[in-house]
C-alpha cells in the first residue's frame, strides 16, 4: 500500500484527523484557554437571585434570536484616555452604547453569554438604564405593539395570568397596571413570578460596574 | 453536444441489495420528513416576522423556541440525514463494492441503527427545545445534551461504517469522495465534542469556541458531505471523467487549513482576540481557493453538457447546486470583510446568506444527488412533471427569498448607519419580510412535490425482482 494517501486508507484517515486536531488546538482550544486565564483575573460578579432566574428564562425563550448584548468597537483605532483603554464605537452601534464599546470583562463568568449575532431587535446591553419603568416592561411583554406601535416583538402573554394568584403566594406575582390599547380581557392582570424574574434580568442589564465615575453619561 | 446514452435505471439498478436499498431509502425518507416538518415551522416563523400575533398564545410554540426547532430540525433532520443516507450508496458504488452485497449483515443493522437513533435525537430536540430546555445563545446546538447523543452516536457509527467499506474496497485508488466523507464523518464528532464540553468556558472564551462551532458545523460537516456526493453524482449522470481529479486533491487540502479557521468571522468588532478575527477575515477570503476549486472543476465537467442537462431532470437541480456553492461562498468571504461587516452584520442580510448557502447549495444538491441516484438502486423513477414543478417553485421561492432578504437586509444596515431610531429600521425592512414568506410559501409547497416524488422513488417490489439479476 505504501504511505501514499490515495491508496493507503488509514494514511487518509488519519492525516486529516490528526491536521484537523492541531488546527483546532490552535484556533479554539488553545486562545480559549488564554482568554481563560485572563477572565478568571476578573472577580466573579455577585448575582442576585431574581436576576438569574430571570436570566434562565432569557435563555429558555431564546430571546438571544433577536436581541444582541454587544456594542461593537473598532480595536484597531483604541486609544488610550487617562490610562484607560478606548476603542471608539462602530456607527451602528453608536445608539446603543455611545459611551464604551463592551470590553471582555463585561462577559466574564457568564455561561452561556448572550452576545447574539442577529438584531431583529435592539440591543439590550443597557436597557435597565434606557428603560428603569417595571411596568413598562410588563406592558411590553404582554403586548409589544401596545407600546411600540409596527413592533415584530411577539407578544408574552403566557407570562401572565387574569386569575386572582392565591393568597399565600400574592407575594410572588405584582399587579400589572392596565393601561389602555393593552388588549387585556378582564380589568386586572398578574405578572407571574416567571415574569417578575424575566423583568429584574432585563432591569439589570445596566452595565453599571463600568461606569464608576469615569463615563459621560 | 452530445446527450449522454447511460443504461436505463432499471439495468443499473438491477443486482442492488433489496436491504441496502431499503436502509439507504429510509434515511432519505425520515429526512423528507423532517424537511416537511421543519418548512411548516420555518414557515410560521416567516409569517410571524410579518405578523407577530399569529399563534402567540402559546408558551411552547413562541418564535424564540420554533427557531432553533426549525434550524435544528433542517440541519441535522433533513441536511445530515440525507447526505449520509447518499453517501452508503455512493461509498459503495465508488469503492466497486458488490452490490449484492455492499455491506455485511451486521454493517446493515448498525446503519438502520444509526438512522433510528438519529430519528430519536432531532424528535427528541425539537420537543425538549418546545418545552423550554434551550441551549439558548449556542446557536445551531441549541438542542440539550441528551438530544445530540444520540445523533452524535449515530455520526460515530456512520464514520466507522464509511471506514471498513473503504477499506475493504475493490480498487486500488480511493475516490476523492471517500476523501470528503470519511473526514466529515471524523471531523463532525470533533466539532460536537467541541460543541458541548461547555464546561471548561465562560465569557469570551465561550464565544471563541461559538464561532468555531457556528462554522465548523456548517464547512466540516454540510460542505464536504456535499461536494463530496456531487464529486460521485455529476461524472455518473454525465457519463464522463471529472474534469481535474488533481483539483478535487487541492480544494480537499486547501479546505481543511482554510474552513477550520474562520470561525471568528461571526465576532469581528467583539472583544475576541485580534489575531483571531484578522485571521478569520483572511482566511475567508482566502476559502475562494477551495470553493472555485470544487466550482471550477463541476462547471468544467458540465461545460458543453447544456443539452444534457436541459433533457435530465437531475442535472438541472446539480447545476444549481453547483453555482450556488460558488456564489454563496463568495458572499461569504465578502461578508466577512470588515468594511461589510459594519452595515451588514446582525441584519436579514445573514439570514439570507444562510439560506443562499444551506438552500440553493446544500439542499438543491441534495435534490439532485437523489433524483440522480436513487432510481439507480431501486429502479424506479419519480414522475418527471412532478420534479419539474419542485425545481421551479422551489428556485422561484428560494429567489424571491434571498433577493427580498438581500435588500431587507442592507435597508436595515443603512438605517442603522443613519442613526435612525431603531423601530424606523424594523419598519422599513418590513415589506420584505412579505418577501421571505411568499418566497418561503412557494419553497414549502415545492417541497410537498419533492416528498411525493421521493416516495414514488422507495425499493418496492420492483427492486426485489429484479434484486437477483446481477449476482
Ligand atoms: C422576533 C424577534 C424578537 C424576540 C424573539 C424577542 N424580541 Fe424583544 N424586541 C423585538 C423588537 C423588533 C423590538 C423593538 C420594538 C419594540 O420595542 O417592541 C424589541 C424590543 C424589546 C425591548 C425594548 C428594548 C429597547 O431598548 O427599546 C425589550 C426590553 C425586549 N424586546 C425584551 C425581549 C425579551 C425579554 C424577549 C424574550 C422573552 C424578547 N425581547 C424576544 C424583537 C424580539
Ligand atoms: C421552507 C422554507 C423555509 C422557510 C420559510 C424558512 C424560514 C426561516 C426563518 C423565518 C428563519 C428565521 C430568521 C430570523 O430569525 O430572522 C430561518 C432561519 C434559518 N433557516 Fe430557514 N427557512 C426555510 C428553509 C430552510 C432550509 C431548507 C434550511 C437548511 C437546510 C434552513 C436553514 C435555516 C438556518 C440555518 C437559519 C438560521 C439563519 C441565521 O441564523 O442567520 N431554512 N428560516
Ligand atoms: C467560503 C465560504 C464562506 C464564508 C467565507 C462565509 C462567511 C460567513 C460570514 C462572515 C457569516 C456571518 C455573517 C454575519 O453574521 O454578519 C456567515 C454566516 C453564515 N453562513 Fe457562511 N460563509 C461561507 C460559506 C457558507 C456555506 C457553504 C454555508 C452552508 C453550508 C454557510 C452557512 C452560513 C450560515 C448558516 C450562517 C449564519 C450564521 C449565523 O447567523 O450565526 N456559509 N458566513
Amino acid at each position: 500500500m505504501g504511505l501514499n494517501i490515495h491508496t493507503n486508507h488509514r494514511m487518509l484517515f488519519f492525516i486529516p484527523a490528526i491536521s484537523y486536531l492541531v488546527l483546532v488546538y490552535l484556533c479554539a482550544v488553545w486562545p480559549a484557554m488564554v482568554e481563560m486565564e485572563a477572565m478568571e483575573a476578573v472577580p466573579k460578579p455577585f448575582e442576585d437571585e431574581l436576576p438569574a432566574i430571570g436570566r434562565k428564562l432569557y435563555g429558555s425563550y431564546n430571546c438571544v434570536t433577536c436581541h444582541t448584548q454587544q456594542i461593537r468597537g473598532d480595536e484597531r483605532k483604541a486609544t488610550d484616555v487617562d490610562g484607560v483603554r478606548t476603542t471608539p464605537v462602530l456607527t451602528a452601534d453608536a445608539r446603543f452604547g455611545r459611551e464604551l464599546a463592551t470590553r471582555a470583562e463585561e462577559y466574564a463568568w457568564q455561561d452561556p453569554v448572550f452576545m447574539g449575532t442577529q438584531r431583529t431587535g435592539p440591543d439590550l446591553s443597557s436597557t435597565g438604564r434606557r428603560l428603569p419603568a417595571v411596568q413598562w416592561h410588563y406592558w411590553h411583554l404582554y403586548n409589544p405593539q401596545a407600546v411600540s406601535p409596527g413592533s415584530l416583538m411577539p407578544p408574552h402573554r403566557f407570562l401572565f395570568t387574569t386569575t386572582p394568584p392565591p393568597p399565600d403566594e400574592e407575594f410572588d406575582y405584582e399587579e400589572v397596571l392596565v393601561i389602555e390599547g393593552l388588549g387585556v380581557k378582564s380589568d386586572r392582570l398578574w405578572a407571574t413570578p416567571d415574569a417578575k424574574a424575566l423583568v429584574e434580568y432585563l432591569l439589570s442589564l445596566k452595565r453599571e460596574h463600568l461606569e464608576q465615575g469615569r463615563l459621560a453619561k | 453536444m452530445k446527450i449522454p446514452v447511460g443504461i436505463p435505471v432499471f439495468v443499473a439498478a438491477a443486482g442492488t441489495n433489496p436491504n441496502f436499498a431499503k436502509m439507504v431509502s429510509r434515511w432519505l425518507i425520515s429526512a423528507g420528513v423532517w424537511l416537511l416538518f421543519a418548512s411548516v415551522v420555518g414557515l410560521l416563523e416567516a409569517f410571524r416576522l410579518v405578523d407577530p400575533e399569529i399563534l402567540a398564545d402559546y408558551a411552547w410554540l413562541t418564535f424564540g423556541r420554533m427557531r432553533p426547532v426549525h434550524t435544528m430540525t433542517m440541519l441535522f433532520g433533513w441536511a445530515s440525514m440525507a447526505l449520509v443516507g447518499l453517501a452508503f450508496y455512493v461509498v459503495a458504488k465508488s469503492t466497486l463494492a458488490p452490490m449484492h452485497e455492499p455491506m455485511k449483515k451486521a454493517e446493515l443493522f448498525l446503519a438502520n441503527l444509526a438512522m433510528v437513533l438519529c430519528n430519536v435525537g432531532v424528535a427528541v430536540g425539537a420537543v425538549a427545545m418546545a418545552m423550554g430546555d434551550v441551549n439558548a445563545g449556542r446557536e445551531y446546538r441549541e438542542w440539550p445534551w441528551y438530544a445530540m447523543a444520540p445523533v452524535f452516536v449515530a455520526v460515530g457509527i456512520c464514520g466507522l461504517l464509511f471506514y471498513r467499506m473503504v477499506a475493504r474496497r475493490a480498487v486500488e485508488g480511493i475516490y476523492i469522495s471517500c476523501w470528503f466523507v470519511m473526514a466529515a464523518c471524523f471531523w463532525m464528532a470533533i466539532v460536537v465534542v467541541m460543541g458541548y464540553q461547555t464546561f471548561w468556558t465562560a465569557g469570551i472564551p465561550d464565544r471563541i469556541v461559538d464561532g468555531f462551532y457556528i462554522h465548523n458545523a456548517v464547512g466540516m460537516w454540510f460542505t464536504p458531505l456535499c461536494v463530496g456526493m456531487t464529486y460521485y453524482a455529476l461524472p455518473k449522470l454525465l457519463n464522463k471523467p471529472i474534469y481535474s481529479y488533481a483539483l478535487g486533491v487541492l480544494g480537499f487540502f486547501t479546505h481543511l487549513v482554510f474552513y477550520t479557521v474562520i470561525g471568528t468571522h461571526h465576532y469581528i468588532f467583539t472583544p475576541l482576540p485580534m489575531i483571531l478575527q484578522t485571521t478569520a477575515v483572511i482566511c475567508s477570503v482566502a476559502m475562494i481557493v477551495p470553493v472555485w476549486a470544487s466550482t471550477g472543476n463541476f462547471l468544467m465537467t458540465m461545460k458543453g453538457e447544456g443539452l444534457a442537462i436541459s433533457h435530465s431532470y437531475s442535472l438541472p437541480f446539480l447545476f444549481v447546486g453547483v453555482v450556488g456553492y460558488g456564489l454563496a461562498s463568495v458572499q461569504g468571504s465578502a461578508e466577512a470583510l470588515r468594511f461589510v461587516q459594519e452595515v451588514l452584520h446582525f441584519t436579514h442580510y445573514t439570514v439570507g446568506h444562510a439560506h443562499f448557502a444551506m438552500y440553493v447549495f446544500v439542499t438543491f444538491l441534495i435534490w439532485g444527488c437523489i433524483y440522480g441516484l436513487v432510481p439507480r438502486m431501486t429502479g424506479r423513477e419519480p414522475p418527471i412533471l412532478l420534479v419539474s414543478i419542485h425545481f421551479w417553485l422551489a428556485l422561484a421561492g428560494i429567489a424571491v427569498y434571498v433577493i427580498g432578504l438581500s435588500v431587507g437586509g442592507h435597508v436595515q444596515g443603512e438605517s442603522w448607519l443613519e442613526g435612525e431610531p431603531m423601530m424606523e429600521s424594523v419598519r422599513v425592512s418590513a415589506p420584505y419580510m412579505v418577501w421571505r414568506a411568499v418566497g418561503g410559501l412557494l419553497m414549502v409547497v415545492s417541497h410537498i412535490f419533492f416528498f411525493v416524488c421521493l416516495w414514488r422513488m422507495r425499493p418496492g417490489a420492483f427492486t426485489m425482482a429484479y434484486a437477483g439479476a446481477g449476482k
